[in-house]
Parts: C-alpha cells; structure tokens; sequence
C-alpha cells in the first residue's frame, strides 16, 4: 500500500505538469481517433481479455470498475 | 440540433478519414470549415467515448477458444492431465436512441470442460506434485447486460445491469460510470463505480464440497484522467479500489481457507503515441497491483498498431509478475488460520504474445486474434517457492461486426 501511495503522489504530480501543455484544436485531432489510440481494441475484447486474467492471475482492476463476478475464480 | 450535428461531425470524421485526413477535410471542405466553431467546442473524441451517441446500429458476433495446456506428467501425482477449455460466444447488438441516448445489450455463453488442480501433495521423490479433480468437469455460464448511455455536450454517463448464472454461481451487478472534459477539451475525467451480489451453491461431482451456500459483496470504485499531450500523443493514469466481503476460498480445493474480506487497489498508467509516416500507434500500458493479502504485481503491456488500406494489424505482447500471497504455501499449511495451495496465489512471472487483426469490407468488420501465455516462477520479479500447476494456455478469437443505419 506504501508503494502505491508513492506511485499515487507521482502521477498526479506528473498529471499537474500537463497543465502547461499547448491544447489541441479539434481539426488536428484526427491521429488521435485512430483505432490504435484507444486504450481498448473493443469493448468486448476488453471485457473477455479481462475476464481471463482477473480468473487465472491473483490481481484485478486498472482499467475501470470491476464487473460482476463468475465462479471462475 | 447542434448536438445531432456535432454528432454527425464527429462519427463522420472517425468512420469516414484515415488519420492526418480530418485537417484536409477541415481545409477542403466548406461544410467542415462552417461546423469548425462547433467541432472545437466538443469534447476530446479520442478517449472512453465520444459524447454523441453512435451514429449506427452494431451487431457483432464473436467466438473464442480458450485452451490450458495439459499438466506435465512430472507434477501429476493423480487425477487427469486435461486442464480447462473453455467456449465463449458474444453476441451484441448496440444502437442510438433518440438524439442523446445509445442502448447495448450483450449476452455471453462461456462452455468450459476439463478438471482443476484440486490440491497439492508431495511425490515419492519428494517433489510437491497435484492431484486433480479427476474426469472432466462441465459447467455453462450464461450472462445478459444491458447498457444504457446518455450523452451531453461535455460528457457522457453510462448504467450497466447484467446478471450471469451458472450451475454453481450466481451473479447480479450494477454499474455507473461518467466521464466529462475540461473547458479545453484536452482532458477527460472518468468515474465508476459497480456492485456485484454473488452466491456460490457447490455441486458434488467428481470432488466432495464441504459448503452448501455462501455469499459474496464485491464494490469497486475506479478514477481516470486522460490528457492529450498533442496531435500524436495521449496518455492516461488511473486509481482502482476494489472491497470484498463474504466467501473468498475456492470451494473445489481441498485446502483452501482464505480471509472473508479482500481490499484490492491498482494504479494504471497509459500512453499511444501516433507515428505519421509509418501510419501505426505505439501502445504502452502499465499496471501495479497491491492487496491485503499480502499480493503485490507489476504488469506491462506494449503494442503497435499498423494501418494498411482496410486493414490492420496489431501485435502485442505482455508481462506480468506477482508475489506471493501471505497464506500461500505451495503445500498448504493447515495449522495456520488462513491458508491455500492455489498456484494463483503464488509468486512467477508470465509473457503474453499476441496478434490481432481486422478487415473492413464495407459495412462489415472480421477480426482475428491469437494469443500465447505461459507463465513459470523463474520468470518472476518476487522470491517465492514454484507452484507445481502453473498455467500456460492459448486464446483465439474470431469475430464479425455489422453497422448500419
């Protein structure tokens, strides 16, 4: 949990450096609605990918709230 | 009627350009030049979501095939070597309702086969060795979601109700999540919560269960920020807090006694990193894990993204270390107050290799996916003693997806 709270204050340190940052117009955006800068590939592979893990690794969460159980785990 | 064509805007510039397209259109064309005021006001559409609904209704098929390899003979004292396959379909359809609604409903079937470590034991030379659950298990796990979501100007709101049922469990989960954008539209916050109400009932089979009926809370809380960092470039860190209280163990073990409580929180991090001339997205993700359990893990995950004219491409790979948690012991410790045996506990490390593929052939997308893990104790960052039957498996995936208005 120590290690955690650590990582926690950085990022959000780094997080407030991004308040500097030049935005964006909405017209210069079209590289970022590429596919391949989503966080997910879909929605459903997202939900199966994650589904797999969380039932064979000991750890979970990250990408959201977690979703309903399964007696898979 | 802003909002609708802000919408259109929006989808037309995702379904319509290639990347780098949206700033010729924006020169080109008049109408996107009269829409520009309007376009700039709207939130950063790269992220969870964009805040209109989807212009086109989807419905999608997928099917995947989960499959661990057998246990080697050399860790096998009894029981079969046949470890899980498992069958999933996912079926969906997802459509506009209305100017600032969308509606999704997704049904799962998960067809699993195969036997599970039961629990660990030592061979005649000494070794720990597992004895499994004997022939084959079969259970089928069905679950229905629905997911309703409403859009505004600055961000959008999601409810989710899903319910899954199998043989032997039982669950009923709620969710909400929202995510708004700062003034500039180059940040977006994301919030969600869920609740899932679980019941476990064992079935007698090839294993005696020493319960009839328990339960199992889970909350869990997540909180997000995405920031744009350029035309290329957007990153993302997040905090996750999960609470469960109720029956933890793992009915089908035989030594297994874990605490009714757990409290689970992970901090993530992304980044993609768009390269113009090479027409592909650099993927990077990190995610460190820590429990009361005693159970901390590191994952890494890196990708690119390469788009050819219909189609692309993305080979990934992934790993992932975790260490041990407090009651585990590779024979379980039955003089302590907690204990397990389950090589999910233990320490190791596992590499994932993968690659995804799509084709877009006018209205309709095909996707392919193939994936290898395998996972070892060597392979970890954190000491701890190798559990015996540790998992290695492959996942394929194929899947097809139809838009239309």
């Amino acid at each position: 949990m120590k290690n955690l709270s650590i990582l926690t204050v950085l990022t959000l340190s780094l997080l407030s450096g991004c308040a500097g940052i030049e935005p964006v117009p909405a017209w210069e955006r079209g590289y970022l609605a590429d596919e391949g800068m989503q966080w997910q590939a879909t929605a459903r592979e997202a939900k199966l990918e994650g589904h797999v893990y969380t039932s064979k690794e000991a750890s979970t969460g990250g990408a959201g709230a977690a979703g309903g159980g399964c007696g898979c785990n | 009627m802003v909002l609708a064509l802000q919408g259109a805007a929006v989808a037309a510039i995702k379904k319509r350009s290639a990347p780098g397209e949206t700033e010729r259109l924006q020169a080109k064309s008049p109408l996107m030049r009269a829409l520009g005021a309007s376009v700039a006001a709207l939130p950063a559409y790269q992220g969870a979501l964009a805040d209109a609904p989807p212009e086109f209704t989807e419905v999608g098929l997928r099917y995947s095939r989960y499959s661990e390899d057998n246990l080697a003979s050399d860790k096998l004292i009894a029981g079969s070597r046949e470890r899980y396959d498992i069958d999933v379909t996912q079926l969906w359809i997802e459509a506009p309702v209305g100017s600032s609604w969308s509606i999704a409903l997704d049904v799962q079937n998960d067809y699993m086969s195969g036997a599970s470590p039961w629990f660990v034991g030592t061979t005649v030379e000494g070794q720990p060795g597992v004895i499994m659950s004997g022939a084959s298990i079969q259970d089928n796990r069905v679950e229905v979601g629905v997911t309703t979501r409403y859009f505004w100007a600055d961000g959008n709101a999601g409810f989710n109700v899903s319910h899954s049922k199998e043989d032997d469990y039982e669950a009923l989960a709620l969710s909400f999540d929202v995510a708004w954008n700062s003034a500039d539209n180059a940040r977006t916050w994301s919030l969600s919560a869920s609740n899932s109400d679980d019941k476990v009932v064992p079935v007698d089979g090839n294993i005696p269960v020493f319960i009839d009926r328990e339960d199992l809370d889970t909350q869990s809380a997540y909180f997000g920020v995405s920031q744009i960092l350029s035309r290329t470039a957007i990153v993302r860190v997040g905090l996750s807090y999960t609470l469960s209280d109720g029956y933890l163990s793992d009915p089908y073990k035989l030594f297994d006694q874990r605490p009714d409580r757990h409290r689970r929180s992970a901090l993530s991090a992304g980044y993609r990193k768009f390269f113009t001339e090479a027409q592909g997205a650099l993927q990077f993700d990190y995610r460190f894990y820590t429990d009361d359990w005693g159970t901390d893990s590191h994952t890494v995950e890196l990708a690119w993204h390469q788009n050819f004219n219909r189609t692309t491409l993305m080979p990934y790979l992934r790993y992932y270390s975790q260490s041990e948690a407090d009651f585990f012991g590779v024979t379980a410790d039955l003089n302590a107050d907690y204990y397990a045996d389950d090589y999910r506990l233990s320490s190791y490390g596992a590499f994932t290799a993968g690659l995804r593929g799509t084709v877009q052939i006018g209205d309709w997308q095909l996707e392919g996916q193939l994936e290898r893990y395998e996972s070892d104790n060597k392979w970890g960052l954190y000491s701890g003693e190798a559990a015996p039957a540790l998992v290695d498996f492959w996942r394929a995936t194929v899947g097809i997806t139809w838009r239309f208005d």
